[in-house]
C-alpha cells in the first residue's frame, strides 16, 4: 500500500511571549490510517503540537500541511480534525445525544441523518441506550466514550487525543487502551495520541514520537524505540534501563564495568566513549562465578510479576534487575546477559546520524 | 456539632429573620387590609386594579425592564472583556468601586452634571449641539439607574464567565462552530445562570426605585416605589401603600421563581 502523508510539519517553531520556545524547528510526517503517539514529559511540547494541528494556536515559524495544503491560517472550525480533550470538555448543558450531535447540528445535517449517525457513534463506543443521560450522570469512563463518540461522529480524517486516559483509574485505563486501539483499527482513521505514559505509548502505537524540550528526540515503532534508544533521555524515559559509561574498543566489542564484552554494534570509531544500555529484564541472576559481571544486592522489592533488585558492581555502577527469581539482600551474585541485550549509544548522536550509521552497516552486510 | 451549639448558631439568624423580615412583611400584609379610618376592607386591593394604578404598575415594569436591558447590554460584553484581560481583579474592582459610595451622593452628583449649566451641557455646547434639558427626563432617569445598577449585573455575569472552562470553547470550535455560534450555543447558555442572577439583582430593586425618580426624573416618572413613599409619607394612606408593597413582594417572588428555574439539558 502506498504511504500517504496526511499531515506534515516543516520546521515548525512555537514561541510564547517572544522568548519561551515550546517547539524548536520540529519537522515530521503523519501517514494516513496509523496510530501515532506523541510521548514526553510535561512541558515537552506534545500538547502544543496537538493544538497546532487542531488550530487552537498558531505556529511562530514554519509550515503545517494537511493533505498537501498549507493550513497555518485555517481556523479550527474549518479543519478536518476533531479532538478528544484531556478533561473531555463535554458540554454540561447538553445531554449525551446533543453532545455527540453538536458537530452535525453545526453542519446543518438533517435530523434523520443526525439520528442515524449519533446512534451509530454511540454504538461504536458501547453507549447505546445512554442518549438521554445528562453528562453529570455519566462516570469518568463513560464521559471518555462520549467524548470519543463526539469526535468520530463527524467522520474526521484525523482524531487528536490529548491525554484522554489520564483521569481514569488504572484498570479502566488499560481497558480503554485496548478499546481505543481496536476503535482506530475498525475506523481506519489516523489517531494522534498525546501521553506522558510510556507503557500506554508502547502498547497502542504504530509509531511513537519521543519529545523532549521542544524537539523530537526519536521516532519509530515501539520496538525500535524500546530496543534502540538513541540517547540517554529516550533510554531513561522509555521503560527502565541501566545506563553505564563504556568504551567501544572496536566493532562488536565494548568495554564497561571494567571488562570487555561481545556486542552487536558497529560503525563507531575505535576507543570511542559511549553509553551502554541494558534493560533490567535482560539481566539474569546467576551464581557469583558464572556471571559476566559481579554485583552485590543492595535492596529488593516484590513487584508482583517479578522481583526488582538494586545492585552495585565494584565500580559503583548501579544495576537494576528484574527477575522472577528471588535474591538475598547483601549477597554477592553474578549477572548474565546476551550480546544482543547490550545497546551502545553514541554520545550526542542525533536520530539522523543514527539512522545513517545503521543503514551504512546494513549495506556493508549486504556486500559481504 | 451537637444540637445545643447548633441552636446557638441558629439564634442570630432566627432573630434577624424574625424581627426584620417576617414581622415587617406580616405588618405590611396586616395594614393592607385597612382603610384610612382603620376599618377592615379589601378596597386597597380593588384600587390596585383601577386604571391609575395599572398604568403606574405598567410604567414601573417598563422602566425596570429598560434599565435591566441596558444594564445587560453593557454588562455582558464588559464582563466578557474583563475575563479576557490580564488585570481581571483590578478592572473588576474599578467597576465595583462606585457601588461603595452612597447612592444619594451619586444621585446628587448627577444633578450637578446634568443641570442646565452642568458638565454635560457644557460639553454639548462645545461640540455645537447646544444646551438641552437633560435633567427630569426619561433619558436621565434610565441613564442614572443603569449607572447605579451596572455593578450588580456585571458581577454575577463575570463570575459565570470566569468559571467557564475554556476547553469548552476550543471543543466547540473544534466541532466546526464559528465564534458567533460558539457564543450562542455554548458560552451564553452556560453563563445564563449569571445573567439570571444579574437580572434579579437589577430588575427587582428597579421596580421600587423612588429616590432617583424624585431627584433625577423630578417625579415625572411615577413608579410603584414612588407611590409607596407618597402613601406612607404624604397621603398617610398606610393601607394603600401596604397593598402596593404586598403586590411588589408577590412580584418579586414570581420573578425569583421564573428566573431561578434550573432546567438541565436544553434541547
Amino acid at each position: 500500500m502506498e504511504k500517504e502523508v496526511i499531515i506534515r510539519f516543516d520546521n515548525v517553531t512555537k514561541r510564547y511571549d517572544s522568548d519561551t520556545v515550546v517547539l524548536d524547528h520540529v519537522s515530521f510526517e503523519i501517514e494516513r490510517g496509523k496510530f501515532y503517539t506523541l510521548l514526553g514529559p510535561s512541558g515537552c511540547g506534545k500538547t502544543t503540537i496537538l493544538r497546532l494541528i487542531a488550530g487552537f494556536t498558531e505556529a511562530s515559524e514554519g509550515d503545517i500541511y494537511f493533505n498537501g495544503k498549507r493550513i497555518n491560517q485555517v481556523p479550527a472550525n474549518k479543519r478536518q480534525v476533531n479532538t478528544v480533550f484531556q478533561d473531555y470538555a463535554l458540554f454540561p448543558h447538553l445531554n449525551v445525544y446533543e453532545n455527540v450531535a453538536f458537530g452535525l447540528r453545526i453542519k446543518k445535517v438533517k435530523q434523520a441523518e443526525v439520528d442515524r449517525r449519533v446512534k451509530e457513534a454511540l454504538r461504536f463506543v458501547n453507549l447505546s441506550g445512554y442518549e438521554n443521560r445528562e453528562i453529570t450522570e455519566m462516570s469518568g469512563g463513560q464521559r471518555q466514550r462520549v467524548a470519543i463518540a463526539r469526535a468520530i461522529v463527524n467522520e474526521p480524517e484525523v482524531i487528536l487525543l490529548d491525554e484522554p486516559l489520564s483521569a481514569l483509574d488504572l484498570k479502566l485505563r488499560t481497558e480503554m487502551q485496548y478499546e481505543l486501539r481496536d476503535l482506530q483499527k475498525r475506523l481506519g482513521i489516523t489517531f494522534i495520541f498525546v501521553t506522558h505514559d510510556q507503557e500506554e505509548a508502547l502498547a497502542m502505537s504504530d509509531e511513537i514520537f519521543v519529545l523532549h524540550e521542544g524537539r523530537i528526540e526519536q521516532s519509530g515503532t515501539p520496538t525500535d524505540i524500546y530496543d534502540e534508544p538513541i540517547n540517554r533521555f529516550v533510554a531513561d524515559f522509555i521503560g527502565e534501563s541501566n545506563i553505564v559509561p563504556g568504551k567501544m574498543i572496536k566493532d562488536f566489542e565494548v568495554e564497561f564495568a571494567g571488562k570487555v564484552f561481545e556486542c552487536v554494534d558497529q560503525g563507531l570509531n575505535p576507543n570511542e566513549s559511549v553509553e551502554v544500555v541494558i534493560r533490567p529484564e535482560d539481566l539474569e541472576i546467576t551464581s557469583w562465578d558464572k556471571g559476566k559481571i559481579q554485583v552485590k544486592v543492595d535492596s529488593q522489592l516484590f513487584r508482583g510479576v517479578h522481583y526488582e533488585m538494586l545492585c552495585y558492581d565494584e565500580a559503583k555502577n548501579e544495576w537494576l534487575v528484574h527477575s522472577t527469581k528471588k535474591a538475598i539482600v547483601g549477597e554477592e551474585i553474578g549477572l548474565n546477559f546476551e550480546p544482543e541485550a547490550i545497546h551502545v549509544m553514541r554520545l550526542g548522536e542525533t536520530e539522523e546520524e543514527f539512522d545513517k550509521r545503521l543503514e551504512s552497516y546494513q549495506e556493508a552486510r549486504h556486500e559481504q | 456539632m451537637n444540637s445545643k451549639t447548633r441552636l446557638f448558631y441558629l439564634l442570630p439568624y432566627v432573630l434577624w429573620i424574625g424581627l426584620f423580615v417576617v414581622t415587617p412583611i406580616l405588618l405590611v400584609v396586616y395594614y393592607s387590609f385597612f382603610d384610612l379610618h382603620g376599618n377592615f376592607t379589601f378596597a386597597n386591593y380593588e384600587k390596585l386594579f383601577t386604571f391609575v394604578y395599572m398604568k403606574m404598575i405598567a410604567s414601573s415594569f417598563w422602566y425596570a425592564f429598560l434599565i435591566t436591558v441596558f444594564c445587560l447590554l453593557i454588562a455582558y460584553p464588559a464582563a466578557y472583556f474583563i475575563t479576557k484581560t490580564k488585570y481581571k481583579q483590578l478592572l473588576l474592582l474599578l467597576v465595583i468601586l462606585p457601588s461603595w459610595i452612597n447612592l444619594l451622593l451619586k444621585a446628587y452628583a448627577f444633578l450637578g452634571i446634568f443641570s442646565t449649566y452642568g458638565a454635560a451641557n457644557n460639553f454639548l455646547e462645545v461640540v455645537g449641539i447646544g444646551a438641552q434639558q437633560i435633567l427630569f427626563t426619561d433619558f436621565s432617569f434610565v441613564f442614572v439607574s443603569v449607572y447605579i445598577f451596572i455593578p450588580f449585573m456585571l458581577l454575577p455575569i463575570f463570575n459565570a464567565l470566569d468559571k467557564l472552562n475554556p476547553a469548552l470553547i476550543d471543543a466547540s470550535r473544534d466541532l466546526g462552530a464559528s465564534a458567533w455560534t460558539t457564543f450562542r450555543k455554548v458560552v451564553f447558555p452556560l453563563t445564563l445562570s449569571g445573567v439570571k442572577s444579574g437580572v434579579q439583582a437589577v430588575f427587582i430593586p428597579a421596580l421600587s426605585l423612588f429616590m432617583i425618580t424624585r431627584l433625577i426624573a423630578g417625579n415625572r416618572v411615577i413608579t410603584l416605589g414612588t407611590a409607596i413613599e407618597q402613601h406612607f409619607l404624604v397621603t398617610q394612606d398606610w393601607g394603600m401603600g401596604s397593598a402596593i408593597a404586598v403586590f411588589l413582594i408577590i412580584t418579586m417572588f414570581v420573578i425569583m421563581i421564573v428566573t431561578g428555574t434550573r432546567k438541565r439539558g436544553i434541547q
